[in-house]
């Protein structure tokens, strides 16, 4: 039997707070949640951190003059509509990255598992894995408070490559950039469906009185496991009680979260589209669905603070779509051969590409008194500068948007630690914070001058 | 035993006259030969091993030969570098093979004395978190459903594995997506007739040609197109949408010849429509390849509730196209992606539904579920007919009342009593063991709430439930029932005792003991083991009778399971993380250096070697014929692609080909391409998975600051790989590895680095697949690297045995498990190392059998004392 089409619009647009948001590559039409924003008096603090992985072409990424009257590299040009908003910051050093005596090689997985944690791995392979927690989960805790998702951790690569993370190192190292506690790593999503159903549910019936409904069930599901889990953890020793603690963490995280998607369970809904299963098969799609799915949970006020690992470090990706058919880590080892470092800069560009699709989307989005834009600090970069040598000093840094001074490109001096800016982007955000790994102090210019 | 409680009990000190230990002594108890172990190591080891020197830390003139149960980790040590002749290094003087042999076995005969002794089983840790692949087979064997293993995320693996306990966590994402599992998968399992429509998109890959059959669901005559595994939730309609497969600037390819799409469920055909230019179908008319009317089609299909295989493709035309036969571009090419003239492809296809629900039906979840009917009287079979429903509804209500009222009657009675026992029946599965009051009390407040009684739970919710759904409280009694099942079987996939294996100590634990672990316990570490699932009622049942240990029961059992289908886990989950193969998925040659790469030629890659692996271990050869089975599974495509001559059509079949370079598992274009770069082939790569995964001896990380290989500039004349990695070994830090890692991948430098044969180079110069290993065995190729592998049986063996305990045991294989391992071997030796025979000495062996019980509490640490206030 063939039936003939039915009429389903294949673009839709979501209409909250005014803010008309083109969702091209979602598909599936549903109903879901709502898109509120803080109240418009006080717009929310957000910050997101994007990370790129196997170093950058530095000579085309660093721009000629430092302060406001710089130049964007060849690497930054997409970033030409946003240049005032942005700050490139050269010269930080990532030391908690260096191998101490002995430890050998890893610089890559090092890179990842320092960016945000400023504190030095522990070299295993094993479950005894170590690092700190990191400085988005410190903003978390704060920034996180009011609303239903403390955090939203999104990466693009599958981490199911099998004898792929780098030598002596847990994969858990190279998988994720957010450190919940320093041994506790958090998993990363790839999947946008996965994603879209964390910030708006996976029930298929949105009117209020069904989402009250599931918000009770999940209650009393809730409930009755806390119950049960403490009485379990009753019967065990207490040095295996670990894991079932983390279980009792994790639902009352959940619980906190479904007492907020109650409170505010009144919000009029616009309609919106669902992504469908899978993953995109461009690099370019899918790491633009992300970043609108970033932008919804800004939007929506799902959530204040995002870690997006953009690729993995050691990523053997090839760009096929830019006519890179390289993997990228190899490429990375270049050599100082000419043709692999401008293939390696086409990468660079790229990534720098997607971002710019974030910020676009984050301008034309009205937060407040301005757009979210204004009220998001982002966080982009690598922990590795010279992928051929691995070096961890002079690193790739652009802070954006916020609350910062930018429009500027800030050289600092020798040795400054990475933990210095991102201390300094912590109070900034309102988070206040005396130290944070490796650090020294705060950075003046950020904020200042 | 005691047995090597010798005497001369001073242990090895620091002093120069060591205590020579009477050779004959060990002897006497057995088998051990005739070495003076005290003697051989002063003579060789403890020059550099010593308290003053120090080196590498190892002081055996500290450790005690006395007794080498105290010192067992250095003495496993010396052992394994004895075997693999590591130890003493090159250019000192070494013993000769024959004392360093027996030196090794002195120390590990003395070693697996003390073992048997005192066995030291290790400490599985007391929670382990079932990984994604145990939860959807979990869920298979529990509700007779497949679930997408996209329902949760992927785990993270330790030693190799994604089923370590200690690496196992939880986070809050993780349990968000374990209770929408639930959800969903209590759902679909009880077929909610008030479900709400949902869309799922199937995609079909890009790089897939579909010139040909793609898969054995779908028919013989077919081209093309995708065979969508799909649980449907009711019996009701579903629309399959249909989207064409298009060039980059948006043209539906094809158009211009006629197409017969056809659609089938589980093989029936539901819809034959033709699609692009013919007498019938004139919508492409005048319009070419442009038209888009035909695309997102869509063919409404009434379906039966549960599992079904839906069918898109084409049916294949039998006359062979007029004209000059174009030679075929490569499917990354820009005139592949821009070609409309290719025959008509699918793109994606979408499935929604259900629409217009006739009823839950009658599928094999409920079938599974529903183990008793509540007693509603004859109307209500499953698929309960409306009017009777509806009738009893009244009757339903009424006896609600009355039950809040405590008078109990018949109908609500016997409604608990039949939700009991398919609480009971499914919670005994679920959580692999009998089942309690106090495990059913909160089942059933769930029954309750869901079934819309919950004024009679006494449970937790403090407000009647308001369902939204016609399901809740006001819906007749049957899927009122339903619901309450639902409710309670979503609670049951969320509960620690289903997600988590627990291992409970003794009642009156003897902290640091070995013990044996119970039945139960046995029987969940047997089917998780085997079968990457839950127990079987079979194994339940002997476990709560406590007969899984009678003689005979358990090697029957262990039989048993091996020959079951659910073992195909061993190939999938064990051997596919063991050798890397599940990176297939992941490797993307060149296009450029390998324009014949396609997703057609990847797939054939990994069924080749899922059919390969399969026959060998689920076919009880023995392992090392791994390395040398003379047979390969292939397709037309594969075929062409090893020069395989006469093999024609797309299913795949046993052949045994006429030379030897396919044989075994170095042979199989899955490992040599995942052992490759993407655009040349790795001996550096392929020798270290060698020596990872064949020969257990991993070689360790490179120095830092190694240059890597210089790579062919572009302009200057290329290099072969040999001519590069040789001058990297100039280099003495790089040779001392090297010298050991890359004469076994020249071996195979006659596969290219998509598993192609070839006699010539990316140089263009011959391929010379010439070297010396480093035990000195000349090798010029594959069939001579399978000899020298063969040589080293042992070692690949040991390996496998070690990879298996680690995936049996879920954690690390530790020095205090070698005594296991090497009765775990020479047991298996007895049946020339078969499969079976490993994993049957495995699950005899201590550290499967038994556990350490936990260590005392740390004194002075108030924080984790028993609360007593």
């Amino acid at each position: 039997m063939i039936v003939t089409k039915k009429h389903l619009p294949r673009r839709t647009f979501l209409r909250g707070v005014g803010a008309t948001l083109a969702l091209p590559l979602l598909d599936g039409m549903v109903p879901a949640f709502a898109a509120v924003g803080a109240s418009a008096a006080t717009p929310a603090r957000r910050f997101t951190v994007a990370y790129v992985p196997n170093g950058i072409q530095m000579e085309k990424w660093t721009p000629a003059a430092e302060g406001t009257a710089f130049e964007l590299p060849p690497t930054l040009q997409p970033l030409a509509p946003f240049r005032d908003h942005v700050m490139v910051v050269t010269g930080l050093t990532n030391r908690p990255a260096f191998s101490v005596t002995g430890e050998g090689t890893g610089d890559h997985v090092r890179a990842a598992a320092t960016f945000l944690t400023g504190v030095h791995p522990k070299k295993t392979e094993g479950p005894d894995i170590r690092a700190g927690v990191s400085m988005d989960q410190i903003a978390a805790r704060v920034l996180g408070k009011d609303t239903q998702l403390s955090s939203l951790e999104l990466c693009l690569d599958s981490n199911e490559l099998i004898g792929a993370c780098e030598a002596g190192y847990s994969c858990a190292y190279a998988n994720t950039l957010s450190w919940r506690n320093p041994t506790t790593p958090l998993p990363m999503e790839n999947q946008p469906r996965a994603v879209f159903e964390r910030l708006f549910g996976d029930s298929d019936n949105t009117t209020q009185a069904a989402r009250l409904a599931r918000i009770q069930d999940d209650r009393s599901v809730l409930d009755s496991l806390v119950a049960e889990v403490t009485r379990l953890q009753k019967r065990l020793a207490p040095p295996d009680r670990g894991k079932l603690t983390q279980y009792l963490d994790a639902i009352r995280d959940i619980e906190r979260r479904i007492q907020k998607a109650e409170e505010q369970s009144a919000i009029a809904l616009p309609v919106m589209e669902r992504p469908s299963g899978g993953i995109p098969s461009t690099f370019a799609e899918h790491a633009r669905m992300m970043f609108d799915l970033q932008v919804l949970a800004y939007q929506c006020d799902l959530t204040r603070v995002t870690t997006f690992l953009m690729s993995r470090e050691v990523s053997p990706r090839t760009y096929t779509e830019i006519g890179i058919p390289d993997p990228h880590h190899g490429l990375s080892h270049h050599q100082n051969n000419p043709a692999s470092m401008a293939k390696l800069a086409k990468i660079n560009t790229f990534h720098v590409d997607q971002l710019a699709y974030f910020l676009g989307k984050l301008k034309a989005t009205p937060d407040g008194d301005g757009s979210l834009l204004d009220h998001v600090t982002i966080l982009y970069g690598c922990g590795i500068s010279n992928s051929n040598e691995h070096t961890h000093d002079n690193l790739p840094i652009l802070v954006i948007g916020g609350e910062t001074k930018t429009g500027r490109h800030v050289k600092v001096a020798k040795d400054t630690p990475l933990t210095n800016l991102q201390l300094t982007l912590l109070n900034t955000l309102g988070v206040p914070m005396d130290g944070l790994g490796d650090s020294t102090g705060q950075l003046e210019f950020v904020s200042g001058v | 035993m005691g047995v090597v409680a010798l005497a001369g009990a001073v242990g090895l000190q620091s002093a120069p006259q060591l205590p020579s230990l009477p050779s004959g002594v060990p002897a006497t108890s057995g088998g051990a030969p005739s070495v003076d172990p005290a003697a051989v190591l002063r003579q060789y080891c403890i020059t550099c091993h010593n308290d003053q020197r120090k080196t590498a830390g190892l002081l055996l003139d500290r450790a005690n030969l006395q007794d080498v149960a105290e010192s067992a980790e250095v003495w496993e040590k010396v052992v394994r570098k004895l075997h693999d002749g590591s130890m003493p290094p090159q250019g000192l003087p070494r013993p000769n093979r024959q004392t360093a042999d027996a030196l090794a076995a002195w120390l590990s005969i003395s070693l697996d004395r003390a073992a048997a002794a005192h066995p030291n089983p290790g400490r599985t840790p007391a929670l382990h978190r079932l990984n994604r692949a145990e939860y959807t087979n979990a869920i298979h064997d529990l509700l007779a459903m497949d679930v997408s293993s996209a329902l949760l995320p992927p785990d993270d693996s330790g030693y190799g594995f994604d089923n370590i306990a200690d690496v196992l966590s939880v986070s809050p994402m993780l349990t968000e997506r374990y209770l929408s599992a639930a959800l969903k998968i209590s759902r679909l399992a009880v077929g909610d007739p008030a479900i709400l429509p949902v869309t799922e998109t199937f995609a079909v890959n890009k790089y897939l040609r579909q010139d040909d059959r793609l898969n054995e669901s779908l028919p013989f005559a077919s081209r093309g197109g995708l065979a969508i595994r799909y649980y449907f939730p009711v019996d009701g309609d579903y629309v399959v949408k249909i989207f064409f497969d298009r060039t980059y600037d948006g043209r539906i390819r094809g158009l211009s010849d006629a197409h017969l799409l056809e659609v089938r469920v589980n093989g029936e055909r539901v819809s034959q429509t033709t699609v692009g230019t013919s007498a019938d179908a004139p919508v492409a008319r005048g319009r070419g390849s442009r038209n888009v009317d035909v695309d997102g089609m869509e063919v409404r299909i009434a379906a039966k509730a549960g599992p079904a295989v839906i069918g898109i493709s084409f049916v294949r035309s039998v006359a062979e196209p007029e004209g000059m036969l174009r030679p075929p571009y490569p499917v990354t090419s820009y005139e592949y992606a821009g070609d409309a003239t290719l025959p008509a492809g699918i793109g994606r296809v979408e499935l929604r539904g259900p629409y217009d629900v006739k009823g839950a039906g009658n599928s094999p979840s409920r079938q599974r579920i529903f183990v008793c009917k509540p007693d509603q009287g004859a109307g209500l079979r499953a698929e309960g007919s409306r009017t009777a429903a509806q009738g009893l509804g009244l009757r339903a209500e009424g006896s609600r009342t009355a039950a809040a009222q405590g008078a109990g009657p018949r109908a609500a009675g016997a409604d608990e009593a039949c939700a009991k026992r398919i609480l009971s029946t499914l919670a005994r599965r679920a959580y692999r063991r009998p089942v309690t009051d106090a495990d059913l009390q909160p089942l059933l407040a769930f029954y309750h709430q869901g079934a819309g009684n919950s004024e009679r739970s006494g449970a937790r919710p403090e407000e009647p439930r308001k369902r939204s759904e016609p399901s809740g409280a006001k819906g007749p009694p049957r899927v009122r029932f339903d619901g309450g099942i639902e409710a309670a079987l979503r609670r049951i996939l969320v509960s620690p005792d289903f997600l988590f294996r627990t291992e409970h100590d003794p009642a009156t634990p003897a902290a640091g003991r070995a013990y044996r672990i119970s039945d139960l316990d046995l029987a969940s570490r047997l089917s998780f083991f085997i079968w990457s699932s839950i127990p079987d009622d079979q194994l339940l049942d002997l476990a709560t009778r406590g007969q899984l240990r009678k003689p005979g029961v358990l090697e029957q059992q262990v039989r048993r399971m091996f020959a079951d289908v659910r073992s195909r886990s061993l190939v999938s989950n064990f051997a596919g993380q063991w050798l890397y193969l599940r990176n297939v998925n992941l490797v993307s040659p060149d296009p450029v250096v390998f324009p014949e790469f396609d997703e057609n030629l990847r797939q054939a890659f990994q069924t080749e070697t899922d059919l390969f692996l399969d026959s060998q271990l689920r076919g009880d050869r023995s392992v090392s014929e791994l390395l040398t089975a003379d047979y390969t599974f292939v397709n037309e495509r594969l075929a062409r692609h090893y020069g395989i001559p006469n093999v024609y059509g797309s299913h795949f079949r046993r052949v045994t080909p006429a030379d030897a370079r396919r044989n075994g598992l170095l042979g199989k274009g899955s490992i040599l391409t995942l052992t490759s770069y993407a655009n040349r082939t790795s001996p550096v790569l392929r020798g270290k998975w060698l020596l990872e995964n064949i020969l257990g001896a991993p070689p360790p990380p490179p120095p830092p600051n190694v240059p890597a290989l210089t790579e062919n500039q572009a302009g200057s004349t290329p290099r072969s790989v040999r001519e590069r990695l040789e001058q990297h070994r100039a280099n003495p830090v790089c040779a001392s590895c090297h010298k050991i890692m890359d004469p076994l991948g020249f071996a195979l430098e006659n596969f290219d680095a998509i598993g192609r044969w070839r006699a010539a180079s990316e140089a263009g110069t011959p391929i010379d697949a010439s070297g010396v290993l480093v035990d000195g065995t000349s090798v010029d190729g594959p069939a001579s690297l399978r000899q020298a592998l063969l040589a080293h049986r042992e070692d690949f063996v040991r390996t496998v045995a070690e990879k298996l305990l680690t995936y049996a045991l879920g954690r690390g294989v530790e020095y205090y498990d070698q005594p296991a391992v090497r009765q775990i071997m020479s047991k298996a030796a007895k049946d020339d190392y078969r499969w079976s025979a490993l994993v049957l000495s495995i699950v005899q062996s201590a550290p499967f059998q038994m556990r350490l019980s936990s260590a005392p509490p740390v004194p002075d640490n108030s924080a984790v004392r028993p609360s007593a206030r």
